[in-house]
Order: C-alpha cells, then structure tokens, then sequence
C-alpha cells in the first residue's frame, strides 16, 4: 500500500477520532466534523480510478480505520466511489440495511440498484454502528461485479484486522500499568501467556487478510475471502474474551473505550456472512476438487497481486 | 502504537514455484504403491531416500557451493520442504541436520568442521541428533548438568542427554554441555560439543513412546573423550549458539503439518458432496492452514533477509502445533464410519498428538518467548 496513504489515514484518524466522537456517533449523531476532514484529504476517494489508487490502498484504509474504530461507513463509501466512480457520500444497502443511509447523498444495494431518493429509518448494530434500514424511491440499474458481496466481506475482514492490532496494544498497556499484588499483572505468567495467544491471532488475522488482499480480481477471490472472513472471525471471538479478561471489570464499563472496540468485532465477524457460512462455501470447494487436489489448494501458486505490494 | 509482530507477506519466487513440480514428480517416482504417508517429519527414516533426496541437491539447499550446498534461497528450500511433508515423504534421517545442525556449523563452526561434515550432510548420508534435555533439564535448558573437563587435546564428557530422537542410527550429536561450574550468570559456562555417537564412553538406550515406537533415546557420556576439534563455536559461548539454533527448529512447516494426512483423508471420507457440518469443519480448519503456511512463509523471507526470527518462529510453531491438536480433535467428532485409512490416521495422530506441544519447546515455553517479544518480561 501507499505509503502517504498509510500516513494520512493513521495521523487523520489518530487526531479527528476520540471517545467523544464515538459516543457521539454511536447515539445517532452523524460525526460531519470528521466527514469534512475525510473529504478534504481525498481518503473517501481511495480504491477509486480517479484517484490513482488501487484495491491494497482501500483495504490498507479500512484496516487503518479499525485500527481508530472510525465511526463513518467508510468501507461502504469507498468500495461505492471505487465502482460507480462517485466522489460523494454513497453507501450501500444489503438486505435492506445501510451504514447512515439517512445522510447519505445516494445508496447502492448489491443487487444492483442505486437512487438518490430513499426513505430510511434509523437502526444499529450490537456496536451501536449506525445501520438504517433503507427503501429505495424510483432506483436505476446500475452494472456491478458479481463479488460486491464478498467485497464487503474482505471489508470486514481489514476492520477486524486493524481494530485487533489496536486491542492487542491496549491489552499490553493495561496489563503493564494496572498493578495487583504489588506489581503490574503483566509479571504474572498466567496473563503474559493470555496475551502471547491474543497475539497470535492479531498476527495471524493481518496474515490472512493480507492473503484475501492479494486475491481481489483473481479467479479464486470467493476462497480466498472465505478463508480470511472465517479465521479472522474467528480470531476476534477469542481475542475479545482475552482482551476482556485482562481489562477486568474496568473493561466493561460504558466509560472505558475498550468496548468500541471489541463490540465492533462482535458485529463485524457477524456481518457479510458469519464463519460458519463462510468456512462452508470454503469447505464445499475443497471436497468438490478431491482429497488429492487439497494440498494444491492450500498453495495457490499463483496470488493476483504481489503480495510485497500490500506493505508500504 | 505496537500493533503487534509483523509477517510481511512474500512472493515466492519462480524458481520456486518450478521446483514444487519437480519434487512432486520425484516423490511419485521414488515411494512405492503400497506406501504409506504420514506428514509428521519424525515419522518414515529412510537412509535411501535421503540419499536421492541429497542427489538432487535437496539437501543444504541454501548452504555455500564449496561445502556441496546450493546457494538457493531459503524459499525454495521452504518450497521442498513442505512438499516432502504434505506427501509424508520419509524424510527423518536427514532432517535435523539439514535443518539446524549444518546452520549451526556454517554459524559458528570451524572451516574444517563445514568441510568435514557439511559435505556428507548434503549427501543425505550424515544424520545428526540434538544433545539439549536432560533428566533433569527439560524446558529449563540452562540448568544441563553434563560437564565436559578440559583435558590435553579435548575434553572428557560425563552426564546423560535425554529424549534424543534417532541417537541410535545417527552419526553425530551436538550436545549442550557445562564447560565451567554453575556461577550466578545461568546462561554462562555452557559450550556445545560435537560428539561422535559411536565413540567409546557414549551408550545410547531407547525409550519406548506411548505410541509404541522407540525413535527417541537416553545418551548417557561416560568418560567419554572428545577432541579439541569437537568444540562448535566459541567455549562458554553455548547459550547463545542453542538459542540461535532454536530459531531453526522452531521455524519450518513441519510444525503446523504433522497431521495434514489426517486432513486428506477427512475429505476422501466426505466426497465430493459432504454434509454441512463435514463442508463447515474443513472451511475451518483449511482457513487456519491456509493462514499458518503464509505466516511460515514470511518467516522464510525474514531468514532469507538474514534475520533471526526467534520470536516470530515461536509465535507460528504454537499456533501451529494448536492447529495440528485441534485438527485430529475436530475431524475425530465429525468422521463419517467406513474409511479405514482416515482411521488409521486418526489412531496414528492421536497416538503422538502429545509431542506436538513438547518438543522444539513447549507451549509454555513459546509463550514465554512471545512475551518476552511483547515487552512484557
């Protein structure tokens, strides 16, 4: 990925993204200081032709924005832009459901519609994460590639990814400031090994997702999504509880910010498909292709794009 | 922010990709009809194999030209190396020594020594064994109690080494020995020995394992005399030289691929239509495969670049031995009755599910060492 990009997303999100704006957000009110900054540096435009960018850089941004837990439908805005080449505020709409629909300029489903004109009716999800349930008012057709479903899926995955790497710091600091005993709970065994684990799977969730990046526009993308929204998924079940653990009591009060974090990975592992759906169409490919053809398709010799492209 | 260990991911090179064909075809050439894989890489010790594996340069892959190695990188030796493994080729004899003893000598070793032994080693005809447990030594590696005496011309080694697999049809062994008395420093005083197993005062007994087999050994040292051109390394440099040799062990996919046979022949069992509940466990445990061998991969790059992924190795080797547990555990639910070579995988994985999480460093120990990569010790 893009390094300015990288760069930006870190500093804009890092700066523009606090516990205010999240609780804010996550009573209804539209974070439109934090859209204004988004808008002005282009980072809505990422993945899109216009910008120069390429599919790494969008997902390289929503891993950055779970990182932050950005409380705006990026994922939504910036797999819309990159398709119907818009440069404004569109989200998309599956199963009649659309991150901030009700301030949106335009909503796309993945059947395939789109409008500017929608009635909308606000919901959430169990992160509080605005999902208004939409109805689209004299929509057109528009052209779409048959995976926007898996697209949405691989965008999941890279929230998750991020928003992993940023509980795993929080575990560690906490585990190295909160002292019990006479000294900080990260001395004891029993909890350093709890975070060796978390650790492991923040690793091997950025792995994964890395390895579904590597894939967008290949023939085998659906697997390699299924692959990625399924452990990755499962990774943020167990290092959720982990992280939970090791913040005690304090972790889950309202006050703390820990639980914007782990609520969105409950949420995210849900949407787009939960593992269970995900590892069979996986498992369901495999046994078509036979006990000899496994090992041949855990290589896949060949990834779409270059996977050192994926790093800046 | 720490956001963590990094894998970067890695192209493996076309060179790479080339070989994968080549060592498919030479493993369906060379292993008869009748037999039988098994993925785990202690399992299947073939002296001959080895030999054809070392004509074909398989072995010291990336080691200097001028010791009879191959100057390839380390990815096509991870690319041979998990194919010989996903086909449960019998690779034991050769595999210690092509995958930390010969690295420890080229580290550390003297000129003669690579000259010697790197040689016979790449011919698939020299095995070597790790001399590092104890009795009493077990995960705690710096309390060893076997002494080496300075004597002229060497050393007189006294102690007993434990759970050495293959000690007794290997040549050599490496052993981990107490070159000054305890003092306050742990790690200090320890030097590493390389030792002919054939020598007066050594004497190899087997240990028989639950599941029947007797690979691994108890090699007790009597006496036994070891010259000056037997000290690997520096003396008193020993723990350094295991920790550095550690990162080796721990770092192949021999660690997530024990029971990948067990995987084959769940979906042989399941057709090509299976239940959702078979269709839901092979998605699950294929996304962690597919997963661990990426991450096996970055850390093939990461040594390419030269690095010692000590840390990174330990970190996959956990997860990985985690997944080959869960493996066996999980199709043994599923299982549909009627296939007795799935059940013969099963019976044979469950057997030595329990080494998986012990040797090349317990669970418990890998954690410690990812802690201590966390800032946490």
């Amino acid at each position: 990925m893009d390094r300015l990009i990288e760069d930006t997303a870190e500093r804009i999100f890092a700066d523009h993204v606090d516990k205010g704006v999240l609780d804010r957000a996550e009573s209804g009110e539209f974070p439109n200081a934090l859209w204004d900054v988004v808008r002005e540096s282009g980072l809505h435009l990422v993945g899109s032709a216009q910008s120069g960018t390429e599919p790494v850089d969008l997902y390289g941004v929503l891993r950055i924005a779970g990182r932050h837990a950005v409380p705006l439908p990026l994922a939504e805005v910036l797999v819309a832009n990159s398709l119907l080449d818009e440069a404004g505020f569109i989200t998309i709409a599956a199963d009649g459901v659309a991150p901030w629909a009700r301030v949106a300029d335009g909503v796309l489903t993945v059947d395939g519609e789109f409008s500017r004109r929608f009635e909308t009716e606000p919901d959430t999800n169990l992160a509080g994460e605005s999902r208004d349930r939409v109805v689209l008012v004299d929509a057109e057709r528009v052209g779409l590639p048959d995976d926007l479903r898996e697209r949405l899926a691989l965008s999941r995955v890279a929230l998750m990814a991020g928003c992993l790497e940023r509980i795993l710091a929080m575990a560690i600091d906490f585990a190295t400031e909160r002292e019990q005993f006479g000294r900080p709970i990260s001395r004891f065994q029993a909890v350093q090994h709890n975070l060796a684990v978390l650790a492991g799977e923040t690793a091997a969730a950025r792995c994964a997702c890395d390895g579904a990046v590597a894939n967008v526009d290949s023939s085998g993308f659906v697997h390699h999504v299924a692959a990625a929204k399924a452990r990755v998924g499962e990774a943020a079940g167990v290092a959720a509880e982990i992280v939970h653990q090791v913040h005690g009591a304090m972790g889950f009060t309202h006050e703390h910010s820990l639980h914007h974090f782990t609520r969105r990975l409950w949420a995210w592992r849900d949407e787009f498909g939960r593992e269970g759906r995900w590892q069979e169409t996986l498992g369901r490919r495999i046994a078509a292709g036979g006990a000899d053809a496994l090992w041949d398709f855990v290589v896949d010799p060949s990834p779409h794009i270059s996977p050192s492209r994926l790093w800046s | 922010m720490f956001t963590g260990l990094e894998f970067e991911p890695i192209d493996l090179p076309a060179t790479a990709e080339a070989l994968r064909t080549e060592v498919r075809a030479f493993v369906a050439s060379e292993l008869p009809e009748d037999y039988w894989p098994n993925s785990d890489f202690n399992e299947g010790h073939s002296p001959a194999f080895s030999r054809k594996l070392g004509e074909r340069g398989w072995i010291g892959m990336t080691w200097p030209e001028r010791f009879g190695g191959g100057e390839r990188t380390f990815f096509e030796r991870y690319v041979v190396t998990e194919e010989l493994l996903a086909a449960g080729a019998p690779v034991s004899a050769h595999w210690i020594a092509d995958r930390q003893s010969g690295p420890l000598l080229l580290s550390y070793g003297t000129e003669a020594q690579c000259r010697r032994y790197l040689p016979q080693i790449v011919r698939g005809e020299c095995y070597f064994s790790i001399g590092m447990s104890e009795p009493n030594s077990g995960s705690d590696l710096a309390s060893v109690r076997t002494r080496a005496e300075r004597v002229a011309d060497g050393w007189i080694v006294n102690g007993t080494k434990i759970w050495t697999t293959d000690a007794h049809r290997n040549h050599y062994i490496i052993a981990l020995v107490r070159t000054e008395p305890p003092s306050d420093d742990r790690h200090a005083g320890l030097s590493q020995l390389l030792v002919d197993l054939h020598a007066d005062g050594v004497t190899v007994r087997p240990i028989r394992n639950l599941a029947g087999g007797e690979d691994f050994n108890e090699v007790v040292f009597e006496d036994c005399f070891v010259p000056d051109e037997g000290l690997v390394g520096e003396r008193g440099n020993g723990w350094t030289q295991v920790t550095s040799e550690l990162g080796y062990e721990r770092s192949g996919p021999e660690r997530f691929l024990s029971a990948f046979r067990v995987l084959v022949e769940f979906v042989r069992a399941m057709g090509n239509d299976p239940s959702r509940d078979e269709a839901v466990l092979l998605g699950r445990l294929a996304s962690h495969l597919m997963t661990l061998r990426r991450m096996s991969i970055s850390v093939a790059g990461m040594l390419q670049q030269g690095g010692s992924p000590a840390v990174e190795s330990a970190l996959v080797k956990s997860l990985g031995n985690d997944f080959e547990k869960l493996l066996g555990e999980l199709v043994r639910l599923q299982a549909p009755p009627g296939h007795p070579r799935l059940e013969r995988c099963l019976r044979q994985t469950l057997l030595h599910s329990p080494s998986f999480t012990l040797r090349g460093g317990t669970r418990e120990i890998l954690r410690g060492v990812i802690a201590r990569g966390l800032g946490l010790r």
